[in-house]
């Protein structure tokens, strides 16, 4: 085999730790073949790559997430972010580097996987314009308008909370971490992410299937299980943008 | 394991294989360990279904600032 330039970029996928193989039969981005670069005592999916770009497309986005599904039944990956273009020599410094919170995060999402809920509603009919305006000033007219709004958003704001804590409840006990946004003023209401043991999923499932019989005046797009890729770097990637150490 | 989707309960309008494609990009686009400044990324052919859902609008803004921080840097 001929050897890879130095500065070769490689398409890094996931890191994985207790891996000593892949599967050949796996590919990656451009159809290339993925092999694992070990790195101290940890493991990088990657493969090489001819470009310095990758576009989004179906076949690359399904590609990046297929081959860490790959490894998901004997592992927990942390995966890395689509699009992660590296030298060898610079992932080799950003591990040695990070060793310690790379560490961290394995430990916090070992034996887990990601569990994602989003929610969506249909957002409450807005208030009609004034019909009085006749006997109403403009600046009255206004203000009126204004105070329905407002008592609009702080309705959907309230009932957002209600879906919130509802979801927390439904899963209380089940989960070893969280991630939940909640948008009050969009169709996606909520969209949660929940780090699960992996032999709590099925009751996992059955509590969320149950659960949203009770409210059918909600749609629910749940999918899973994932790799953690909402839990991978929080810490690292705050380190990473500031320099705080 | 299984892999699969598990559940999908949306509008009757949405395709599985369109709620595969929305899910994975919401995942690999929008999270994930960051090599700061190493993210290369161009949009392509990915179609704009799923502006209603609003998920997709996020993936799409989330790789337009990556590159535009990208061009910051490189300027």
């Amino acid at each position: 085999m001929a050897a890879r330039p130095p500065n070769m970029k490689l398409y890094s996928y996931c890191m994985v730790e207790e891996l000593n193989s892949v599967d050949t039969q796996i590919r990656g981005i451009s159809d290339a073949p993925v092999r694992l670069l070990n790195v101290d005592d940890l493991g990088v999916l990657v493969s090489d790559s001819p470009s310095d770009t990758v576009p989004i497309t179906r076949d690359n986005a399904f590609a990046h997430a297929a081959v860490i599904r790959s490894v998901l039944d004997r592992t927990t990956p942390l995966p890395f972010r689509f699009g992660t273009l590296v030298t060898e020599q610079q992932l080799t410094s950003y591990i040695s580097s990070r060793k310690p919170a790379l560490q961290t995060n394995f430990a916090a999402v070992r034996n887990c996987v990601e569990m994602s809920v989003k929610i969506i509603w249909q957002l409450p009919m807005a208030q009609a314009p004034d019909t009085q305006p006749l006997t109403q000033g403009v600046g009255t007219t206004f203000l009126a308008q204004k105070r329905r709004e407002l008592a609009g958003d702080e309705r959907r704001s309230a009932q957002a909370e209600e879906i919130a804590t509802w979801l927390k409840e439904t899963v209380t006990g089940l989960t070893r971490d969280e991630r939940v946004t909640v948008r009050p003023a969009q169709k996606l209401v909520l969209s949660a992410a929940h780090l699960v043991e992996r032999p709590a999923v099925p009751e996992y499932r059955e509590k969320l299937a149950t659960a949203r019989q009770a409210r059918p005046e909600l749609h629910f797009l749940l999918s899973g299980p994932w790799p953690p890729y909402s839990f991978a770097n929080i810490e690292l990637e705050f380190k990473t943008q500031f320099g705080v150490s | 394991m299984s892999s699969s989707f598990d559940q999908i309960l949306v509008g009757e309008e949405w395709e599985e294989t369109d709620i595969s494609l929305l899910e994975t990009l919401d995942h690999v686009l929008n999270r994930g360990l960051v090599i700061a400044g190493e993210i290369t990324i161009a949009v392509a052919d990915i179609d704009l279904i799923f502006v209603g859902l609003n998920v997709l609008v996020s993936s799409v803004e989330t790789a337009q600032e990556v590159l535009r921080n990208r061009q910051t840097d490189a300027d």
